[in-house]
């Protein structure tokens, strides 16, 4: 069974078609929905952008800023899973022993703890089994604490990252397992959790430090998205929920549907290659003389720089628009993972 | 380090280059200097407008705090930030006068191409790229116990005003603000917790008559006079939605969700503002995407 599920999605299988299957829109009405979080617009703007596009994340606040809240309810906003997507998900499932019952199946959410070991995040044993990685196939993986996973552990989660899919090799065979997942990580902003700029803070400059590097090094070239969040404030709890789930969703689905017309069924943003990034991003004058400035001004990295240009045609695919605008660009400069690549 | 060597130069005193402000020291001027790096810095030297900033070696992370923001401030004023490259307070300050996009200058007890402590190899190397690292000691030369406090008199005739961050009781930096007494400078410390060990000496300063340096503007107005903000920068104009924005991040506000909180604009026309304001100059962002504002100033309307 394991074989079969070693097939899957590898190696651009066509996913067509594109419809849900079971419900007409396939949404799970028990899913935590994003009118649960309060205030925080931006933070909803960044999710809102991250799906669409499927960037990974990492979102960094102190305890309580309601990072996994908002990674919870990521699942919420992404497209329903197609037919094929679907029959993935259910496989999966079915290996692991896990009875997939009547429902429609939803998008995986995983949130392993960070002492999970590395065979059980990106799959191994004996006989292998799947690890993580591959549970949230198609869904999305959340790895709050960032800093305190194990060097090795996010080292192991490179090539997944990389080619949406696990090997696990033994002494006789090798086998392959699919794990497409979007990442969102969250983080402190220091070890004690309160942030040097809170007066509370009682770390060490030395520790931060440290704690900082490893967090900006981590898995650093495959985060597109990075945002700082702060504790709702008293007006924010009480206020009306604003926008939910649903209302993002058509959205998303419309920038994917963009998306999938330029690069192929199944494909989006976060996975195009060089050539597609630049021929895909045509953009005005105002944008380019942007985007120069920021690679000057901001010293953005060759990585950086594209990473910026891949977020703006995101962000242009949510608005709908063919051209990246010189908005579009500076959305895309505030969203973007700063730091070393 | 035979690379350093290579672009070793000397200065022998009354040649011209030789930073005038070393004369003050009568008796005890030093014959030669030996440095790296920007060579018209240091013979392009004004007293006044530099700045010596010293401190303990083990620091609390308030000092590192405001040594760096001294740094970064004084800098981007336009002062040139002398100090030791030693581990805390001066490697904190030389840091921040860097990430000011100022220059700073370095004096080592070793060679001037010698790295102590070797843990600061990269900061040396970043001081060197903008600024100088200067020693009396020849090239090469070993850093060895005596050296450090003969090193302390040559920073303190540099800086204008000698500030020391964070200090026990006794300790080098105290050295070098007795030595800038003596040379008749200015001398400023910073206060700190009274049950800081090391705020002792720095508190002692103070109640023995040293300025109480709360902040950059605290050495500028001694420097160049009350008030004024210096060769402060001042940036292209700002539309007026820019500048709430711009206003919102200095009173305090960090992520984009603040600002929209504190001035009523969507989030995402936020996103926009940050990124004109971030390429202007007039704000800086941290890898996580924190806000922050940068010394630059709005044009006078």
């Amino acid at each position: 069974m394991l074989e079969q599920l070693a097939l899957l999605g590898t190696e651009g299988e066509p996913l067509a078609p594109s419809g849900p299957i079971w419900s007409a829109d396939g949404a799970d009405p028990a899913a935590p929905d994003l009118a649960d979080l309060r205030g925080q617009p931006y933070l909803r703007y960044a999710l809102e952008v991250a799906a669409a596009g499927g960037h990974s994340v990492l979102i960094v606040g102190p305890p309580g800023a309601g990072k996994s809240l908002a990674a919870r309810r990521l699942p919420s906003i992404m497209p329903p899973l197609s037919r094929s997507e679907a029959m993935e998900v259910l496989r999966i499932a079915s290996v692991c022993g896990r009875s997939p019952g009547p429902d429609t199946p939803t998008r995986p959410f995983r949130a392993p703890h960070h002492t999970i070991s590395t065979a059980g995040l990106v799959g191994g044993g004996s006989p292998p089994r799947p690890g993580e990685v591959t549970l949230s196939h198609r869904g999305v993986l959340f790895l709050d604490e960032l800093g305190e996973f194990s060097r090795e552990a996010l080292e192991a989660l490179r090539q997944p990252l990389e080619e949406g899919r696990v090997t696990i090799v033994r002494a006789r065979h090798a086998i392959e397992l699919p794990c497409r997942f979007m990442l969102v990580a969250a983080s402190n902003p220091c070890p004690c959790g309160r942030g040097e700029e809170s007066g509370e803070c009682d770390c060490q400059p030395a520790s931060t430090r440290r704690y900082r590097a490893k967090l900006s090094g981590a898995l650093a070239d495959r985060i597109d998205i990075a945002i700082s969040v702060e504790r709702p404030s008293a007006e924010d709890m009480g206020a009306a929920p604003t926008s939910d789930s649903a209302s993002v969703r058509d959205r998303v689905i419309a920038a994917r549907q963009r998306q999938e017309r330029r690069l192929g069924a199944g494909r989006c943003n976060a996975d195009m290659n060089l050539a597609e990034l630049r021929s895909s991003c045509g953009m005005d004058e105002k944008a380019a003389a942007m985007l120069a400035n920021g690679h000057a001004r901001l010293r953005l990295s060759g990585r950086g720089h594209d990473r910026v240009l891949r977020l703006s045609r995101t962000i242009a695919d949510l608005e709908g628009c063919e051209r990246v605008s010189s908005d579009h660009v500076a959305r895309a400069l505030t969203l973007r993972r700063r730091g070393p690549d | 380090m035979s690379d350093e060597r290579a672009r070793t130069w000397a200065l022998r005193r009354g040649e011209p280059g030789y930073p005038p402000a070393l004369l003050d020291l009568g008796t005890d001027v030093p014959g030669r200097l030996f440095g790296c790096g920007n060579r018209t810095l240091v013979g392009g030297l004004e007293l006044g407008h530099t700045v010596t900033i010293v401190g303990s070696r083990r620091p609390s992370s308030y000092g590192l705090r405001v040594a760096e923001d001294l740094g970064r401030l004084l800098a981007a004023a336009g002062l040139v930030v002398v100090s030791g490259m030693a581990r805390g307070i001066d490697a904190a300050a030389h840091r921040g006068a860097l990430a000011g996009a100022g220059v700073t200058l370095a004096v080592l007890g070793s060679g001037a191409d010698v790295v102590y402590p070797a843990s600061e190899r990269r900061l040396y190397r970043d001081i060197l790229s903008s600024g100088a690292v200067i020693s009396e000691a020849p090239p090469g030369q070993r850093p060895e116990p005596g050296a450090f406090p003969k090193r302390n008199r040559i920073m303190a005739a540099l800086g204008a005003i000698t500030v020391v961050v964070e200090a026990a009781q006794p300790s080098g930096s105290l050295i070098t603000a007795r030595q800038a007494l003596k040379l008749q400078r200015e001398v400023g410390a910073v206060p700190g917790p009274v049950t800081s060990r090391v705020s002792e000496g720095t508190n002692d300063l103070i109640a023995d008559g040293a300025a109480p340096i709360r902040g950059a503007q605290d050495v500028l107005d001694r420097l160049l006079g009350v008030g004024i903000e210096a060769i402060r920068r001042c940036g292209p104009p700002l539309e007026p939605e820019l500048a709430g924005v711009a206003e919102a991040i200095e009173l305090g506000s960090r992520t984009c969700d603040a600002v929209a909180a504190a001035s009523g604009m969507v989030a995402d026309g936020v996103a926009v503002a940050l990124a004109r304001l971030e390429l202007l100059g007039y704000v800086q962002s941290d890898p996580a995407g924190c806000y922050s504002r940068t010394t630059l100033i709005p044009p006078e309307s």
